[in-house]
């Protein structure tokens, strides 16, 4: 395995929305270790920078928060999805598959030279 | 929208920030917990599942400052903290914090004070229509001076300058109402498009009307709102019905409404003018031609046209009319003064000047304060160096000494802003009729706003030095125990250089100030030409059908004499048509026997007094040569007419000017033969050369006036006989009103009374900075002193004499005042010529001045340090030694 990348600005909260979209109501932890999971372990998040990315959408209105139980009975702040975060990340998505496939044009091997 | 909200929810969190910290402790813990859960499920040791789990998570606290740096806003939450915090250290020092406000308080509230002034009277816009295009329109005489107008030119401007949307007309007018309680009033008469020029509409009625401006048409008369009120009752029925003017009849048509600002007016002592009657002229009357030059225009002009276009038609259109009337006019060309310089021009380089004054003020309050800051520097190096161990940036140390001093400044700030309320009462007392639109001075928004950015940048100015010395690392030496305050060389320089600027300022306002009172005791020094002690004088304007010829009218008068001069106390009593220094100048073309030109025009002109018989003698006039006019010389005798020296020595070099032979104003009137010379008297101003003046017998005058004024020389108390003199002329004439009884006195003082103003406030000035400055040097000493109290222990312990102690701090002071006093007269001298327009009879590097001012202010810093310092060759070696 090669080295870890380190997940970027703005990604983050992406990810953030799709693993809520997802999975439903979520406490970080459970957001975090879902993140890794998915990137087959390739990313490496630091746990701590999850949280003002997660206050800085609540501010801006795409997550709301509430306190919960967890599986094994443990209070937890639950975060969800509001409607406002479904049409971001509808939003974030296209543009982020836009972004990709520019890339990949670009990146794709001698079209241009044939 | 989104960050708005954002900013919203972080604006909210600065609220209840204790419930937040729980619940992200709770959120971290459950996390925490989790992650342990997950770990100990596969397989770890209990200690190293928490040490993975906190190790992925980051350190707990780090976290949580990311937290909150995202939570709230950080910049307004340590500005917060800064601000309370300042606010405790000012509580914890209460002498200090006195102290320092009640210098702030001098310096920004003197600023704002005087900012107040320049803001209501030279900034703010004149209270009509788009101001910026009104104009007053001049002739240019042959000396290139501006003058009135006649009412045939103003025909001719009018029909063909095209630079004017409305060219108006206005003149002198003070009628008497004598509806009820007879009273002189402050009016003008106007062209019917006066009004219109100035942009203003009458609140009740209408405005004049073009056919109402005619010769024959009935008189109208529009009222301002104050005279209004107060004589009218506020009764809104006024409109259309007719009052008692001048024993003539007028119909009031409109009043103005109350916010209007009557400014403009021919009598700068005459207050405000009330009320305006129609000109009522054509070319047809005999005095409206081109040489009654008596009228001044005002004009609006078309919006784009520039001053400068305006002007440069006008000096084309005049100079044709020149052509077609050469003996009418004195020289071509037209003077256009906007109206605002008209109306306020005369008082803006005084007001300027103490504009600047004051912000040398606020600058030694600056000094001052950083001075004392920095002496408490020394104090608070501890608590600095304690901070900065703990990790405190110095970026933020600066920044809450700077939010101290910004606090300070405010707490100034509002201490001067009680001083300015009470700035318009001041002021009309001290300058009353000199300074037009006193009464728009106020604090409002440019004010308060002008405040607030002095009040910032007084507590940033001040508090840079001392900030950036506390904000150094001097950690080591500072932490250590027992280790004094120790004032590093770079600071006490700071503090030197600090006391040298405001030497050198307060020095600077010192000389200005010094050498305006000299001005002002130069002027009062200069004789006037009369004796102004013990005269009463009154004016009255005698009019009616009863005084409808000459005879009789000169009737009124002589009895009236008769009958005063009759009281007990009286010395002697006269009348003159215009009182000296009372701003009524009447002038006449003066064309002598054999000496008159081509164009009579081009002829000297010279202040006339229409006087009775004994005018010299109540006013201690001195007669050179010849005789007085007396009361054989009557309407059937020979016209005669006394000249003063100026006039004497101008027009008769070298010859005896009796018997010599003129005629006044214009060619076409009989001869006058000169009988006496008199002495100059000061008439427009006492620092203003007298020009060429003559007086005429009323009992021979073709027109005698009817407006004059009784200057009555008293042997007694004053204030008695003016109560005889009215009863003495209600006896003749119960219908006239008397109006300005006052000393002749008065007339001197009100006409120096600009000159005192700002000598007053710029002494004021002076004398705050100079208090100031003593003050820095007296902290600077008292605090040298007690730095080096163990110092001049040891010294006395090893058998220094006291005196030696002393001489060790004489240094420095002098070379405090040596430098201090060498860069104010350097400064002085290149400033004061800024002051060269108000000065007379002194030069703006008076000798004497300097010379006293150095003096003053060596001996002011003389005392200052001499206490401090006398208390340092008291100091007890042994007490010294323990210290500390």
């Amino acid at each position: 395995m090669g080295e870890r990348a380190d997940v970027w600005q703005g990604t983050l909260a992406l990810m953030v929305l799709k693993t809520l979209q997802a999975l439903g109501p979520l406490h970080g932890y459970g957001i975090a270790r879902r993140i890794e999971q998915t990137s087959g372990d390739l990313l490496a998040v630091n746990y701590g920078t999850l949280y003002p990315a997660l206050l800085k959408l609540e501010q801006e209105g795409y997550i709301a928060s509430e306190w919960g139980t967890s599986d094994n009975n443990r209070k937890a702040k639950y975060y969800k999805l509001t409607r406002a975060g479904r049409k971001q990340l509808d939003k974030e998505a296209r543009e982020w598959e836009q972004t990709t496939e520019i890339l990949a044009r670009f990146l794709a091997p001698g079209k241009e030279s044939a | 929208m989104k960050w708005l909200r954002g900013w919203l929810f972080r604006l909210g969190a600065l609220f209840g920030e204790q419930r937040r910290e729980r619940e992200l402790a709770a959120e971290m813990e459950s996390h925490l917990q989790m992650h342990i859960q997950d770990n100990l499920g596969a397989g770890m040791s209990a200690t190293e599942a928490r040490r993975e789990a906190l190790m992925k998570l980051g350190g707990i606290e780090q976290t949580k400052e990311n937290y909150r740096a995202q939570r709230g806003l950080p910049l307004l939450e340590t500005l917060f903290q800064d601000l309370r915090f300042a606010g405790r250290m000012l509580l914890k020092n209460p002498g200090f914090t006195v102290v320092a406000v009640l210098t702030l308080a001098i310096g920004i509230g003197a600023n704002t004070a005087i900012f107040s002034l320049v803001n209501g009277v030279l900034l703010r816009p004149l209270p009509y229509r788009e101001p910026s295009r009104l104009t007053i329109v001049w002739g240019k005489d042959d000396r290139g001076k501006p003058g009135n107008l006649g009412y045939a030119t103003y025909v001719d401007w009018r029909a063909q300058s095209k630079s004017f949307e409305e060219l108006a007309l206005y003149r002198s007018w003070s009628p008497v109402l004598q509806t009820l309680e007879p009273e002189q009033l402050s009016g003008l008469r106007v062209t019917n498009n006066y009004f219109r020029t100035l942009g203003v509409h009458p609140q009740f009625g209408r405005d004049f009307r073009p056919e109402e401006d005619l010769p024959a048409s009935s008189q109208v008369v529009i009222l301002g709102n104050g005279l209004w009120q107060r004589r009218f009752n506020s009764d809104p029925r006024i409109i259309g019905r007719a009052i008692t003017l001048n024993a003539s009849t007028y119909i009031v048509v409109g009043v103005l409404p109350a916010n209007f600002q009557s400014l403009i007016s021919m009598d700068p002592h005459g207050g405000p003018v009330e009320i305006w009657g129609v000109l009522g002229y054509d070319a047809s009357l005999p005095w409206a031609c081109r040489t009654c030059q008596h009228l001044v225009a005002i004009g609006r002009l078309r919006p784009g046209v520039t001053f400068t276009q305006a002007n440069a038609e006008m000096d084309t259109i005049s100079s044709a009319i020149w052509k077609d009337y050469p003996k009418e006019y004195s020289a071509a060309g037209v003077i256009l003064t906007p109206l605002r310089d008209h109306l306020v021009g005369h008082v803006s380089a005084a007001l300027y000047i103490l504009l600047g004054a004051v912000s040398f003020v606020l600058l030694i309050a600056c000094a001052n304060l950083a001075n004392l800051l920095l002496a408490r520097a020394n104090h608070r190096q501890r608590e600095m160096a304690v901070r900065t161990a703990l990790g405190a940036a110095r970026i933020r140390i600066v920044r809450q000494l700077l939010v101290e001093n910004c606090l300070l400044a405010a707490l100034g700030a509002m201490a001067g802003l009680l001083l300015v309320y009470w700035t318009p009462q001041l002021l009309r007392v001290l300058g009353e009729d000199e300074l037009p639109r006193l009464g728009e001075v106020t604090v409002d928004s440019h004010v308060l706003l002008f405040t607030l950015g002095v009040a910032l940048l007084t507590g940033i100015l001040s508090g840079l030095a001392p900030a950036f010395r506390l904000s150094k690392p001097t950690l080591h030496d500072s932490l250590k125990e027992g280790a004094r305050g120790t004032s590093t060389g770079t600071s006490r320089r700071v503090r030197n250089l600090l006391v040298i600027s405001e030497i050198a300022l307060s020095m600077t306002l010192l000389v200005g100030a010094g050498l305006l009172l000299r001005s002002l005791s130069q002027v009062l020094g200069v004789s006037a030409g009369f004796d102004p002690n013990h005269v009463l004088t009154m004016r009255i304007s005698v009019l009616g059908q009863r005084y409808n010829d000459n005879q009789k009218l000169r009737q009124f008068f002589a009895s009236a004499l008769a009958s005063i001069r009759a009281l007990p106390g009286v010395q002697s009593a006269a009348v003159t048509s215009q009182i000296p220094l009372g701003g009524n100048v009447d002038r006449y073309g003066f064309h002598v026997e054999g000496k008159i030109h081509a164009n009579p025009e081009l002829d000297e002109s010279a202040e006339r007094f229409c006087v009775s018989p004994g005018y010299l003698d109540a006013m201690r006039i001195r007669l050179f040569s010849g005789r007085d006019i007396s009361d054989r010389d009557t309407s059937t005798t020979q016209q005669t007419l006394l000249v003063n020296e100026t006039t004497a020595r101008s027009m008769w070099p070298g010859e005896d000017p009796i018997g010599k032979r003129v005629k006044l104003g214009g060619l076409d009137l009989p001869w006058w033969t000169v009988v006496g010379v008199v002495a100059d008297v000061h008439h427009s101003g006492l620092d203003i050369a007298p020009t060429m003046q003559f007086y005429i017998p009323h009992a021979q005058w073709p027109f005698p006036d009817s407006d004059m004024t009784f200057t009555i020389r008293t042997a007694g108390p004053r204030d008695t006989l003016t109560s005889a003199v009215q009863q003495t002329i209600h006896a003749l004439d119960p219908t006239q009103p008397l109006s300005r009884v006052m000393p002749l006195e008065d007339y001197i003082g009100l006409s120096v009374q600009g000159r005192r103003f700002s000598s007053i406030l710029l002494a004021a000035f002076a004398a705050v900075a100079l208090f100031l400055s003593a003050l820095g040097i007296y902290g600077v000493t008292t605090y040298s002193v007690a730095q080096r109290t163990r110092e001049i222990g040891i010294r006395m312990a090893l058998g220094a004499q006291p005196q030696e102690v002393f001489a060790l701090l004489l240094r420095q002071w002098v070379v405090l005042v040596v430098f201090g006093v060498a860069l104010g007269v350097a400064a002085s001298a290149a400033l004061t010529r800024f002051l060269a327009s108000m000065l007379f009879d002194v030069r703006p590097s008076d000798p004497a001045t300097f010379v006293s001012v150095v003096f003053l202010l060596v001996g002011v810093a003389a005392l200052a340090c001499w206490i401090p310092a006398r208390r340092a060759m008291r100091v007890d070696p042994i007490v010294a030694l323990r210290y500390e």
